[in-house]
């Protein structure tokens, strides 16, 4: 008993004691008022991202389970049983082996995920190797070239496709110059798999030409003193160093062109629906049930994805960095000129690489290019008259039809307020978070969790929640389009700077803050003095990407612009497109130098690694 | 210059979690002391520090810095100079820039200008001329002289060392220890530094404690923790040692080996070591088990008491000395000797039982 009322009497006093350190605490708060700061700014950001994303993608999924105010589980059993989207796994029985099981609208989309995946490793693979292994003039841009499919929007590959491709295209157009049929390749599934590949190669090859850069010369040439052949030593060496990169790389890939949305929308044609575009024309018709339903299925397949990807991120970031990198030999080797140089190896290798590169520019350049092309020149003839569609639009358009000026307008207006709320918020999250393992993994989630909820469905829930309204204590709150429209955007756009500024942070020595305090500066001070002078390529490379991001973004964009006149430069190009190539090129090309000014600014200040998305750990985006 | 402050620690624990870092540590630094804290790495010396200049916060206990408890005091509160193995000095800042940086904060002490007061301390570390140079130039050196230049600028009452020289080779190591001590001499600043080496610990320190596994083994000055190691882990840790354990089977006069005891010194007892008996000072009873310690350059070829025939197994030249391993009756003997044996060679040293230090289990 006895022992009892001691341990009681120590309880208390340890209580005492905390309250009164609490008070002191507080105390010494209310004297520095700038201590609050950057605890404020992140508690800000994390509210921003709880009532502009957390909030309305939570109002879908609660209307996915109800209907008429009661709960029910009617419209997602009505998504999962119906053999429109789940094929033969709704039907009874099993499919007879002669005819093919139909696969259903999810198994599609999951189908054309795969090809699109199968076909970037195959298309990123090669560059990889190129990048890591051969020195040539250039190979830095071109590194460097492999962040653009993270900010290039979605609209300007959709109408670079049409461009070059389409009945009126460039191909045609060459293959009715050297007296050839013409070929129709839009739309098509093909043309939906190429696109995706366009985006996402760039992608797997920046993530393994990274693995491919940490594999350590000493391992390789271990493995020869030991006795393996040279493809020996790649297989057992090499290979399994950049198998997490690949897995990385196409883990991320499937989850991007499973919810890929403009992309299939303009060049698969109704008759090769995803789900993705299943909801949009489901929002389109006001069923909102049904969109919440597929909403859910859909980003609950995402999620799952996702957490894959970061399990194999996860790993491929263990691996340190080489102590001596394998050396790249020249492409073109310096006595080319000599017979003797030219072993059997070095020119079939040689030829493999020009083959490849013939590919790469049909694939990367030539959509880019037709683009501008297209918009310049009608008939083999070279007029302005897509330009003067444009001036003349803008002049005399009616109000209801879509002016290029607001929408050059509205890109750059939200661009920039997406970038004044983004990059605020980003760097607060990584100051608080850097550090600190248990907060920097939840982050790390919750930055992620954007990239698995698709922008159609953020689009969805601030439409149906703060667009439309909500009451809070009797009164109705409701956002106008362009402040939904910025949010949206910010949250695409808030994981970006994230994963500029953290690793950034991350990597300063931890004793430079910690000296600064013991000198007497605060947190804030310390961040300001210290931190950032010291990683603002970083910061401004985040900035770039929050503004690329948000001049880029169609899907949310899309859903909340509607009949609005808070349209952007993707939306304008989504409307133009289908006339004839001129009006959508010429905007298109608009666009174009827009996004390449910021991939410049990116370029400049990012330096070699550009921010986060050097190594293995690149994340992935809304880039519609 | 603020009066030198005193120092305390009271039953203080740290934990992450699972892991303790600090299991009920109690210190105190008198005001002006040069007091260093010695371990092997991952001990919790370095948590101690950070305790102190307010980068941790403990789970349990009070942390005391002029009598005034600082939890919850951030770090730019506390009046503490910090300086750490890499430096951290402010890269794109330069030198004089990272020495003033302090001074944004607070006026200089002794009513002179930033300026005066950057040179000075500038003059004081030895890099007069250095002012306008760009860290990232300086050797490893006289980077840590501007560190220590920086963390002294705002005059602080309390300087923490952790691991300052560890990054430097062995001869800049030592000089620049002598330019660390005469400074904190000068100052009278309260100084505690933290070092994984032991001799550094001993030459260096007014009062050291010797910490191991969250745990503080032992708190005394240089003399006392190497001649008289209160544990079994100082004993080893802290210079070359011969440790022996065995059991009493005989004490004072009934030592029973014909040797005469004096009557002013500590009690003898017969040890059974092994196979053989020792004798040693010590007035533990009859039965008891001891763990004693004698230090090599005490075990000498005059002495004809407890004689080890030890086999040499290797040899180190030192320079003055060599340092002679060896084996007795399957333990390893350490010797200190002018003239080192042949590897194989036998040598008979012997111990005086005054020699021998008993360590507290």
């Amino acid at each position: 008993m006895t022992s009892r009322r001691r341990r009681f009497v120590a309880w208390i006093g340890r209580v005492v004691a905390r309250v009164r350190q609490a008070g002191e605490s507080a105390r010494r708060l209310g004297e520095h008022p700038e201590r609050l700061a950057l605890p404020a700014l992140a508690a800000t950001s994390a509210a921003l991202l709880l009532v502009v994303f957390y909030y309305p993608v939570a109002t879908v999924f609660v209307d996915a389970v109800t209907v008429d105010g009661e709960v029910s589980f009617a419209p997602i059993a009505g998504v999962i049983s119906d053999s429109f989207y789940v094929g033969w796994l709704a039907e009874a029985g099993v499919p007879s082996v002669s005819e093919l099981p139909s696969l259903g609208r999810f198994g599609f989309t999951a189908w054309q995920a795969a090809l699109s995946t199968v076909a970037s490793v195959a298309l990123g693979l090669p560059g990889a190797w190129v990048l890591a292994r051969f020195e040539f003039r250039g190979r830095q841009t071109l590194r460097s070239l492999t962040i653009l499919p993270f900010i290039l929007p979605s609209m300007l590959v959709v109408v670079g496709f049409y461009a070059a491709f389409g009945a009126d295209g460039t191909l045609n157009g060459v293959l009715g110059a050297v007296g050839l049929p013409q070929v129709d390749l839009l739309p098509s599934l093909s043309a939906v798999v190429i696109a995706h590949a366009f985006y996402n190669a760039p992608l797997v090859t920046r993530v393994v030409t990274a693995a491919y850069e940490r594999v350590d010369a000493g391992a390789v040439e271990t493995a020869r003193a030991l006795g393996a052949s040279r493809r020996r030593a790649f297989w057992d060496v090499v290979v399994p160093q950049l198998l997490p990169a690949v897995l990385v790389g196409a883990t991320l890939t499937f989850v991007f062109t499973f919810a890929s949305f403009p992309i299939v929308l303009a060049l698969g044609g109704t008759r090769l629906a995803t789900v993705e575009v299943l909801l949009f024309s489901a929002i389109r018709q006001l069923e909102y049930g049904e969109a919440a339903a597929l909403a859910v299925v859909e980003t609950g397949i995402s999620l799952v994805l996702t957490a894959a990807y970061l399990r194999y991120e996860r790993r491929s970031q263990t691996e340190r960095s080489a102590v001596r990198p394998l050396s790249r030999r020249e492409l073109v080797p310096s006595a080319w000129r000599e017979r003797a140089t030219w072993t059997a190896r070095r020119l079939g290798s040689r030829l493999a690489i020009v083959g490849y590169g013939a590919i790469v520019i049909g694939v990367f350049l030539g959509p880019l290019v037709s683009v501008v092309y297209e918009s310049l020149v009608v008939d083999g003839q070279l007029t302005t008259t897509a330009y003067e569609f444009l001036v003349d639009r803008q002049r005399t358009g009616a109000s209801f039809q879509v002016k290029p000026w607001p929408a050059v307008r509205n890109s750059i207006g939200f661009g920039v307020a997406t970038l004044l709320v983004a990059l605020p918020a980003g760097v607060a999250m990584s100051v608080v978070t850097t550090g600190d393992s248990r907060w920097s993994r939840l982050v790390d989630l919750l930055s992620v969790a954007p990239f698995a909820v698709s922008g159609i469905v953020v689009g969805l829930g601030l439409l149906r929640g703060l667009v439309f309204g909500v009451v809070v204590f009797g009164y109705r709150v409701t956002v106008t389009g362009p402040v939904a429209i910025t949010a949206a955007h910010a949250v695409g756009a808030y994981p970006f700077v994230v994963r500029n500024v953290a690793p950034a942070l991350g990597a300063l020595d931890d004793q430079l803050v910690e000296s600064a305090r013991s000198l007497g500066a605060s947190r804030l001070r310390a961040l300001v003095d210290i931190e950032l002078p010291l990683i603002w390529p970083g910061v401004l490379a985040g900035a770039a990407f929050a503004f690329a991001v948000s001049v880029g973004e169609f899907d949310a964009t899309v859903v909340l612009a509607e009949g609005g006149g808070t349209y952007t430069m993707p939306v304008a190009v989504e409307r133009y497109v289908g006339r004839r190539l001129g009006p959508a090129t010429a905007m298109g090309t608009v666009l174009l130098f827009v996004t390449a000014a910021s991939f410049v600014v990116l370029d400049r200040v990012g330096g070699g690694g550009i921010g986060g998305f050097g190594g293995g750990n690149d994340g992935g985006g809304d880039r519609s | 210059m603020t009066d030198a402050a005193r120092v305390g620690l009271d039953g203080v624990r740290v934990a992450y979690g699972e892991t303790t870092a600090l299991a009920d540590v109690s210190l105190e630094v008198e005001p002006g002391e040069f007091f260093t804290l010695v371990g092997p790495s991952g001990c919790g010396k370095t948590t101690t520090l950070r305790l102190l200049g307010g980068f941790e916060s403990p789970t349990a206990g009070v942390v005391r810095i002029d009598g005034r408890d600082v939890s919850g005091v951030p770090p730019e509160e506390r009046g503490v100079g910090v300086v750490f193995q890499h430096y951290a000095l402010f890269p794109h800042m330069t030198v004089s820039e990272n020495v003033g940086y302090g001074l944004r904060f607070a006026d200089p002490p002794g009513g002179v200008t930033t300026d005066e007061r950057v040179s000075e301390l500038l003059s004081l570390v030895g890099l007069p001329e250095a002012g306008e140079r760009d860290p990232t130039t300086l050797s490893g050196g006289q980077r840590q002289r501007v560190a220590l230049a920086r963390a002294l600028a705002p005059g602080p009452q309390l300087l923490l060392l952790d691991e300052p020289l560890s990054a430097l080779d062995a001869q800049l190591r030592e000089r620049l220890r002598r330019t660390v001590r005469r400074i904190q001499r000068e100052l009278g600043i309260t100084t505690v530094y933290v070092t994984h080496d032991q001799a550094e610990a001993l030459a260096v320190s007014d009062r050291l404690a010797v910490v191991n596994d969250g745990r503080i083994e032992q708190v005394g000055t240089p003399r006392t923790v190497y001649r008289r190691p209160a544990t079994r882990f100082v004993a080893e840790f802290v210079g070359d040692n011969n440790l022996f354990e065995g059991e009493v089977v005989a004490t004072d006069g009934t030592a029973g080996v014909g040797q005469e005891v004096a009557a002013d010194r500590d009690s003898a007892a017969t040890v059974a070591v092994g196979e053989t008996t020792l004798t040693v000072a010590t007035d533990r009873p009859r039965g008891a088990s001891v763990t004693f310690c004698v230090r090599p350059e005490a075990l000498d070829p005059a002495v004809d008491r407890n004689r080890l025939d030890v086999t040499v197994t290797e040899t180190e030249f030192l320079g003055e000395t060599s340092r002679v391993r060896g084996e007795w009756r399957d333990q390893l003997i350490t010797l200190r000797t002018t003239e080192p044996p042949a590897v194989g060679e036998t040598v008979s040293v012997g111990f005086d039982p005054d020699a021998v230090h008993v360590v507290s289990e």
